[in-house]
């Protein structure tokens, strides 16, 4: 036989089974008409004739079918036929095909998107060469209030020199800087790094090179590498900026680099340095010769080939032991070098959620399958009588259980694919709400080892539940299911059902439980009393370079403030080194109250601000005075504490006139006067007192600058016009970050609202299949119990009795769910303990609530089947007896 | 009326192509063919004669074709191809392999 000819029959069988049907249909008229002939000319007259003919024939149907049967594709034709019937039966019950459906993507939508941030954060190596290899150095000062302090030039030269386990050791420090010479001004937020930074981190440039150890020699010239988004925005992708000269600071410098658009410094969430930095420039190679107590280093070692983890981790902490007993001055809490996996450490915080997570969620797929698998069985409860009556005319077992397992793939098919698109869907929707500290989610893609995955999800589920229904397939007894006399309820099956229904109710109430003490912490977080109020405040700042002495810089910033006090809407005034919630490195030490060193110095958080600054953002005097212009380089020193320190350093006595040095030599050149005490403001931490805190006026100081302006409209309509005050005063200054201050403590709620989000979303996905698990078993149970109904309405039953014989069957299976639910959540409540703020684990309106709406779910889920239990005419449902 | 005999598995497709060899016949000619042939002993119902002569015609052993009838009527009638012939003569001897063997098994059984 001929391929073609195979081809083209299989070819006219499947998609113009028309015309060879017309053509078949023809040929068997042709021969019964000659059969007809045939009978006649050895005759019979015309009637009987035919009448013997069509006998002889044997039904023409049946001929075509069996014709049928023999072409090329018939199994494929038939499991065309299975698939548009069972498309015809999803369009005819389209309640069931979108509960079916919805459930499905539900569960392979969040396992999409979840799973794609798992692989990203915990199986894909960092985007360096050889990632397991690089590790991330810090001093452990839990003690003095920062778990994961930076280490000083000195420190990062003792690990250079004795540590042989290490190939190399780099350093970054995020800064800020000016950039001029060829555009506009700009101020760029900036790594200053060592020259081996990017060698050890293994990150290659795009364009140009990285930093060489001749950039960072006595007397180089300055070279810069920008980032790909500065090159983009500054140059328009312009490839021959490497090699040309800019102003830096005020100095000449040199682009010589490109990073590559992907990529991001990916330091622990808590090192303080964005991933995204705008660019580079190096330190001097004097960098290991500065002061032992200046820390500000974040580093990255780079261990040797076939080092392990905790042997480099002895070797740092030997190297701190080693160094603390040369460097007396060191106290005691300070010595604690620590180590870990870059990677490890980045993910620290996220892998027990992540993988809570994805525990969560392969749950939901769990639950989503056997959902839909007992959604199936239901239906085929339903159509027990169907089936048996197929069987009867003739279809074959195995047809039944083709057509179950089209269904199933079908509805896996549209499921799989609704969910790969709910899946992205969701995974942009957490990608844009994302926290800062999760800046690694921005890169995550569905890639192809989560479609792999979730192919596989979705095949799996597919077969899961294709297999349900044929169990009562298989239980459907010909004349028993012709004559519905089946009415015992599948007790074994029945209880296993029920249980994990109740199962599902008490994990969606457990989650909604949850959800709501999530969304209360958030609310008592936007709530709190921070010390301060920000709202109808415009904030940016300003980086004032070359005005020489602190007088002039004074005289500036005094005018600015003057001007920008002057502008209509303005009602206060200040400045400040560091705004709340802000990204620049935290500003802090120790502070001395006598002569001497002092290894338990306790520390506390400096701010420079301005006279008006206190005042402008609301904070509260308890006792003394504000800063005044007065307060500059010209007069004494003073300070304002918080009550914090005032309790701690002065208890029971006034504060005002008490002395504090932030120098451990005390003396009058460095000791400061306290003329103020303003109430704890938090700035760093919503739900912690964090440091104490000291204010020093910013005309005794100089710091860079943020200034903030309270208005009585809307804050964003002021920049303009603060703009044109800048300009006025210096056309060459660089105004960077104006924002509505408020944004500060939007993003820095972040991770919070991010929390919230995610066992939210959790929450209404736990709903939604508890609804779907209800509805299915009742629906499935209804279904059996249709003849005992029928009875009982024929006997007299009201439709609001048999509305409550079903509602009861939900009812028990929420009972159940909710008093195993409440147990969960209240056993959960200890684990989320830590992660509640101005809300306790029992708190008794979260529970009421959420049992509330578990209960209005599933006693919705039961009404239709009861209605439609109700609804059923008797006669229908026992004239098949 | 003849006594009529189940056919032997395959042996239809033989029958068809036999009934084909002298001259191409619509479905009815080749069912009226084979009951003549063998004296009524096999009579071909449509249910099986149809299936047959499609599933010849995909193997390529016969070629279906529209022609006019003498009424004027169009009909399909089938003819045999080259393959066919070639198929008919190896069935052939198969049978007559076969025919042989079980003709020999009876009369040693009755002998």
């Amino acid at each position: 036989m001929s391929i073609r000819r195979t081809l083209g029959t299989l070819w006219q069988s499947l998609f113009r089974t028309s015309r060879l049907d017309r053509e078949l249909d023809e040929e068997l008229r042709g021969y019964l008409d000659d059969l007809i002939e045939k009978k006649i000319r050895a005759g019979a007259d015309r009637a009987s004739a035919r009448r013997a003919a069509m006998i002889e024939m044997g039904g023409m149907t049946q001929v075509k079918a069996e014709v049928r049967r023999v072409r090329p594709g018939a199994g494929i034709e038939a499991l065309w036929q299975d698939a548009r019937f069972t498309w015809r039966a999803l369009i005819r019950k389209p309640a069931f095909a979108a509960v079916t459906i919805i459930t499905f993507a539900l569960g392979i939508g969040t396992n999409t998107a979840i799973f794609s941030i798992v692989n990203s954060i915990l199986i894909q190596p960092l985007p360096y060469r050889d990632a397991s290899e690089l590790v991330s150095v810090w001093i452990d000062m839990t003690s003095a209030g920062f778990p994961k302090a930076p280490l000083s030039g000195p420190e990062l030269g003792d690990l250079r020199q004795r540590g042989t386990l290490f190939s190399s050791f780099g350093g970054v420090w995020p800064n800020s800087t000016t950039i001029t010479g060829d555009r506009e001004p700009e101020q760029l937020t900036i790594g200053r790094v060592t020259a081996n930074f990017f060698d050890t981190l293994g990150a290659p440039a795009f364009l140009g090179r990285t930093f060489e150890s001749n950039d960072e020699a006595q007397g180089a010239r300055l070279t810069v590498v920008l980032s790909y988004a500065t090159w983009q925005r500054r140059y328009g992708g312009d490839p021959s900026v490497v090699g040309r000269s800019v102003i830096v600071d005020g100095g000449p410098a040199t682009i010589i680099g490109v990073m590559p658009e992907d990529f991001r410094l990916l330091l622990p969430p808590d090192a303080g340095v964005p991933e995204n930095l705008e660019a580079f420039v190096p330190f001097g190679a004097r960098v290991v010769y500065g002061s032992r107590a200046t820390r500000f280093l974040r580093i990255v070692g780079r261990m040797k080939p076939g080092v392990t983890l905790d042997q480099a981790g002895q070797q740092i902490t030997q190297i701190g032991e080693a160094v603390t007993k040369e460097f007396t001055s060191y106290s005691r809490a300070s010595r604690l070098f620590t180590m870990a996996g870059l990677q490890s450490e980045g993910a620290k915080e996220l892998r027990p959620r992540l993988l809570a997570l994805l525990a969560g969620v392969a749950i939901l797929l769990l639950t989503a399958c056997l959902n839909v698998a007992s959604l199936l069985i239901a239906r085929a409860a339903s159509r027990t009588k169907e089936t048996a009556l197929r069987l009867a005319i003739g279809a074959s077992y195995r047809q039944i259980v083709r057509q179950c397992l089209v269904e199933g793939f079908i509805l896996s098919l549209i499921g799989g694919a609704a969910g790969i698109i709910f899946g992205e869907f969701s995974l942009r929707a957490l990608i844009t709400l994302r926290p800062e500290a999760l800046g690694r989610l921005a890169l995550v893609r569905i890639d192809t080892t989560v479609l792999v995955f979730t192919a596989a999800a979705a095949l799996l589920s597919g077969m899961l539940f294709s297999f349900a229904p044929m169990v009562e397939v298989f239980r459907t007894d010909l004349i028993e299911g012709l004559l519905d006399t089946r009415r015992r309820f599948g007790t074994v099956r029945y209880r296993a059902r029920a249980a994990l229904v109740v199962l599902q109710i008490a994990f969606g109430l457990m989650l909604l439980v949850g959800a709501g003490l999530m969304i209360r912490t958030f609310v008592s977080i936007q709530r709190l009393d921070t010390g301060y109020t920000i709202e109808r405040m415009l904030s940016f700042r300003v980086n004032v370079p070359g005005y020489g002495p602190i007088e002039t810089l004074n005289d500036f910033h005094r005018r600015l403030q003057t001007e920008l006090a002057a502008l209509r809407g303005v009602t206060g005034v200040g400045a400040v080194s560091h705004f709340p919630f802000d990204t620049i490195p935290n500003w802090g030490g120790p502070y001395y109250l006598k002569d001497g060193p002092d290894p338990s110095a306790p520390f506390a958080d400096f701010r420079a601000v301005s006279p008006g600054y206190l005042e402008t953002v609301g904070a509260r005097l308890k006792e003394g005075r504000f800063f005044r212009e007065a307060d500059d380089s010209s007069t004494q020193r003073v300070i304002i504490i918080d009550d914090l320190l005032a309790k701690r350093a002065f208890p029971g006595e006034n504060p005002i006139g008490k002395r504090i040095s932030l120098n451990p030599e005390f003396n009058r050149r460095n000791w400061m006067t306290v003329v103020g005490v303003v109430r704890h403001m938090r700035l760093r931490s919503f739900v912690e007192d964090l440091s104490e805190q000291i204010y020093l006026p910013i005309r005794q100081s100089t710091r860079p600058t943020s200034y903030v302006l309270r208005t009585t409209g809307d804050p964003a309509a002021l920049s303009g016009p603060v703009r044109d005050v800048i300009r006025k005063l210096d056309p060459q200054l660089p105004i960077y970050d104006m924002r509505p201050a408020e944004q500060y403590l939007v993003s820095a709620r972040s991770a919070q609202r991010f929390i919230m989000l995610l066992a939210t979303s959790f929450a209404v996905v736990a709903l939604m299949l508890a609804f779907v698990g209800v509805f299915g078993l009742v629906t499935y149970s209804v279904n059996i119990r249709r003849h005992e109904f029928g009875v009982r309405l024929v006997i007299g039953a009201r439709s609001r009795e048999i509305i409550g014989l079903v509602l009861h069957e939900g009812l028990v299976l929420l009972g159940a769910g909710l008093l195993l639910g409440v147990a969960g959540a209240a056993a959960l409540a200890g684990l989320l303990h830590n992660q509640l703020f101005g809300v306790t684990a029992f708190d008794f309106p979260t529970y009421a609530l959420a049992i509330v709406v578990i209960a209005i779910a599933a006693f919705t889920a039961s009404w239709f089947p009861a209605r439609r239990a109700s609804q059923s005419n008797p006669l229908d449902v026992l004239r098949t007896d | 009326m003849a006594r009529q005999t189940e056919l032997l598995k395959g042996t239809l497709d033989l029958l068809i192509l036999r009934s084909l060899e002298l001259e191409p016949r619509h479905g009815l000619g080749v069912a009226e063919r084979i009951e003549q042939v063998t004296r009524g002993t096999f009579i071909v119902k449509p249910g099986s004669l149809f299936p047959a002569l499609h599933r010849l015609e995909r193997q390529g052993f016969i070629d279906g074709e529209w022609i006019l009838s003498a009424a004027g009527k169009r009909a399909k009638s089938y003819r045999l191809t080259a393959a066919g012939k070639k198929q008919l003569s190896a069935e052939k001897k198969a049978w007559a392999r076969i025919a042989g063997a079980v003709g020999q098994m009876l009369e040693e059984q009755e002998g």
